[in-house]
C-alpha cells in the first residue's frame, strides 16, 4: 500500500486541541508557584509548618502579615526601594535619552566612533573587580543609596532602543524648529521628547523593573541591613538570623512567637505586588520593547 | 594651522547644546563602563588594599597559574558552558513551540489569558524565583507532597547536585520561555497569510503547514536569536545561579559557574586579585565568542547584529 498522508479535518482538530491543551497546561505551570507564594502567605503559622506549602491551606490567618506590618524593616525597605526606583528610573530616563538624541543627530560628528564606544562596553565588560572598587573604593558610595543607583543610570541596551526610535524621525523636525531660532536644548525637550513618548514608556517601564528587581547591587555595596532594599530583605528574610528583630525592630515584641514561614511569603507578596498589579497595564509597552530590542537584550 | 582650529572650534560652539544634551551619558558611559576596565590589571597583582592598584606589586601570571593548578576552573568552565548550552536549548525550543501553539489557537481570549500568565515570571526577581523553588522543593514542599501522593519516596531535593542542572533548567524555562515566545510570535505574525491559504487549498495539513511553511520562514530568528546566546556561552548568570544556590557548597559541583566564582572569591574570600584573573580569563573567551557570534549573525541578518 502507498504511503498517504492523512489530512482529515479531524486530525487537524486533534492537533489543535493537543496544542491549545499544552499551551494550558504551561500556563498553569507558570501561574503555580504565584498561586502558592499569594495563597499560603494567608496560612496560619501552624498549618506551614506541619503541613508546608499547600495547594489550599488547612488553616488560614492575617498573623504573618500583621507581624509584618507592625514592625519597622518593611517600611524602611519599601521606602529605599520606591526612593531607588523612582529617583533612579527618572535620571535614567532622561540621561538616556538625551543620550541617545545626541548619538542618533545627524550634525554630530565622530558617530561611528561613539557608537563603537557605546557598546563595545557591552561586549567587554568592564568586570566585577574593577567596578567594586571604583564604587566601594574610589566614590566612597558603599552604604549609600547612590551605589544602588547610578551604576544603572546608562544602559547600552536600552539606548539603542531609543537611538533606533529617533533615528526614525524625519530630518524635517529638526530642521524646521532650528529655522524658527530653536536651539537642541529645546528641540528636544519640546519637539522630541514629547514625540517620543511610546518609547519612552518601554524604556522607563525597563529601567523601573530592572531597578525594583535588583539585588546584585546591594548585594555589593550594602553592608547595613536597614538600608536593604525589599529584595534583599527577602533573602534577609530567608536566612532566619535574628528574624524578629529585623522585622520588628525597636517595636519587636519578643513575647510573641516568630511565625518564620509566613513572613517568607509576606514579603514576596509585597515585593512583587506593585508589579503584578501593575503588570496588566504596561504588559503592551513591554511587548513593544522586547519587539523593537529584545532580540539584542 | 591657526583657522583650522578656529574652525574646529566653531563648529564646536554651534552644536553646544547637542553636546550638552549628551554629556550627562557620555560621563556616566566612561566612568562606569570605562574607568573599571583599570580592574583587569590586578589580574597582574599581587593586589593590597593598603597599597592600591599603582603601590601593589606586579606577579605576571601567578594568578593564572594557581587559578589554572587548582582545577576549579575546569570545573566552573564546564559548568558554565553545560548550563548555558541546556538553557540555550529548551529555553529557545520551547519558546519557539510556545510561539508556534499560540499563534494556531484560534480563540482569541484563550491567547490573551495565557499569554498574560505565561510572560508574568519574567517580572519577577530572582530572589523570588528563590523562594518559589525553596517552597516547591524542601523536604514538606509541593513537589514531595505530590510524590507522596502518588506513592513514592520524598527527595532531598537540595542535597543532591546531579539533579540540579535539570531544574535549573526548568526554572529558565519556567521564567524566560513567555519572553523568547514573544520574537518568535512576532515573526510568525509577520509570515503573509497567502502561504497559508495556498497550502490550505492544496490540502496541506496543520502539521504539514507548520514544518513546512512556519518554521522555514521563522529560520533566520531562530538563528539569530540562538547565536546571540551562543555568543553569552561564558558568561553565566549570576542572579539566578547565586540567587537560587547561593552558599550551599553541597550543589556547587553541578552549578558553580565562573560568575558565582569570582563573586565569592571577592567578596567572601576578598581575594581581589584572583577574582580579578578568572574575570579577565572569561573576558577573553568571552569576547571571543560574542565577535564569532556577532559575525555569523551579520551574514544572516544585518540588522541583528550588534555592530
Amino acid at each position: 500500500m502507498k504511503k498517504t498522508i492523512v489530512r482529515t479535518p479531524a486530525a487537524d482538530r486533534a492537533v489543535l486541541v493537543l496544542m491549545t491543551l499544552a499551551v494550558i497546561a504551561f500556563a498553569l505551570f507558570c501561574l503555580l508557584p504565584f498561586w502558592m507564594v499569594v495563597v499560603n502567605s494567608f496560612a496560619s503559622e501552624r498549618s506551614l509548618s506541619q503541613n508546608g506549602y499547600r495547594l489550599w491551606p488547612s488553616e488560614f490567618s492575617l498573623e504573618a502579615y500583621g507581624y509584618m506590618l507592625s514592625g519597622q524593616q518593611i517600611y524602611r525597605s519599601y521606602g529605599v526601594t520606591l526612593f531607588v526606583t523612582v529617583v533612579g528610573t527618572f535620571l535614567a530616563l532622561m540621561v538616556t535619552a538625551m543620550y541617545a538624541y545626541f548619538l542618533s543627530h545627524h550634525r554630530l560628528k565622530h558617530r561611528q566612533l561613539l557608537s563603537f564606544l557605546t557598546f563595545f562596553i557591552m561586549v567587554f565588560g568592564p568586570g566585577l573587580v574593577g567596578s567594586y572598587i571604583l564604587v566601594a573604593t574610589w566614590l566612597g558610595l558603599k552604604n549609600s543609596l547612590w551605589a544602588l543607583i547610578l551604576p544603572y543610570t546608562f544602559n547600552p541596551f536600552f539606548a539603542l532602543i531609543m537611538i533606533t526610535f529617533f533615528r526614525g524621525i524625519p530630518k524635517d523636525y529638526h530642521e524646521a524648529a532650528t529655522i524658527d531660532g530653536a536651539n537642541d536644548l529645546r528641540v528636544f525637550f519640546r519637539i522630541i521628547f514629547p514625540m517620543a513618548k511610546p518609547v519612552v514608556a518601554t524604556v522607563g517601564l525597563l529601567y523601573a523593573l530592572s531597578y525594583w528587581n535588583d539585588w546584585w547591587l546591594a548585594l555589593l555595596y550594602m553592608d547595613n541591613e536597614k538600608l536593604y532594599p525589599l529584595q534583599m530583605m527577602l533573602r534577609q528574610v530567608m536566612s532566619q538570623v535574628n528574624l524578629g528583630s529585623y522585622v520588628q525592630g525597636s517595636n519587636t515584641n519578643y513575647a510573641q512567637a516568630v511565625p518564620g514561614l509566613g513572613l517568607q511569603l509576606v514579603v514576596v507578596c509585597l515585593t512583587i505586588g506593585p508589579i503584578v498589579l501593575a503588570y496588566p497595564f504596561v504588559q503592551k509597552y513591554f511587548v513593544k520593547g522586547i519587539a523593537v530590542g529584545g532580540i539584542k537584550g | 594651522m591657526q583657522r583650522q582650529r578656529r574652525a574646529i572650534f566653531q563648529a564646536f560652539w554651534q552644536n553646544r547644546h547637542l553636546y550638552l544634551l549628551g554629556l550627562p551619558g557620555l560621563l556616566l558611559l566612561l566612568l562606569f563602563g570605562y574607568v573599571p576596565l583599570f580592574g583587569h590589571l590586578l589580574a597582574f597583582q599581587d593586589y593590597r588594599v593598603d597599597k592600591g592598584i599603582f603601590g601593589s606589586d606586579f606577579i605576571g601570571f601567578k594568578n593564572f597559574e594557581f587559578f589554572f593548578a587548582s582545577g576549579d576552573w575546569l570545573r566552573i568552565t564546564a559548568n558554565t558552558l553545560y548550563l548555558n548550552l541546556l538553557f540555550l536549548m529548551f529555553g529557545l525550543g520551547s519558546a519557539l513551540a510556545l510561539a508556534i501553539f499560540l499563534s494556531e489557537i484560534g480563540k482569541r481570549w484563550l491567547k490573551k489569558f495565557a499569554q498574560t500568565f505565561i510572560f508574568l515570571p519574567y517580572f519577577v526577581s530572582w530572589l523570588v524565583v528563590s523562594m518559589m523553588v525553596f517552597q516547591m522543593l524542601k523536604s514538606n514542599g509541593l513537589v514531595n507532597q505530590m510524590l507522596t501522593a502518588l506513592g513514592l519516596d520524598p527527595k532531598m531535593w537540595y542535597q543532591d547536585p546531579a539533579v540540579w542542572p535539570i531544574l535549573l533548567t526548568l526554572v529558565y524555562v519556567w521564567k524566560f520561555a513567555g519572553y523568547f515566545s514573544i520574537i518568535f510570535l512576532a515573526a510568525i505574525t509577520g509570515i503573509s497569510p497567502e502561504y497559508y491559504e495556498s497550502a490550505q487549498i492544496d490540502g496541506a495539513s496543520k502539521l504539514q503547514q507548520i514544518t513546512r511553511i512556519t518554521l522555514p520562514l521563522i529560520r533566520p530568528v531562530i538563528i539569530v536569536l540562538a547565536l546571540l546566546a551562543l555568543g553569552r556561552v561564558f558568561f553565566g548568570d549570576f542572579g539566578m545561579i547565586y540567587g537560587i544556590v547561593g552558599d550551599q557548597g553541597l550543589l556547587f559541583e553541578t552549578t558553580d559557574v565562573i560568575d558565582t566564582y569570582t563573586f565569592r572569591a571577592l567578596r567572601q574570600l576578598g581575594n581581589f586579585s584572583m577574582s580579578a584573573a578568572v574575570v579577565f580569563y572569561q573576558s577573553v573567551l568571552g569576547v571571543g565568542m560574542i565577535l564569532a557570534s556577532n559575525a555569523l549573525v551579520r551574514r544572516i541578518d544585518r540588522d541583528s547584529a550588534m555592530f
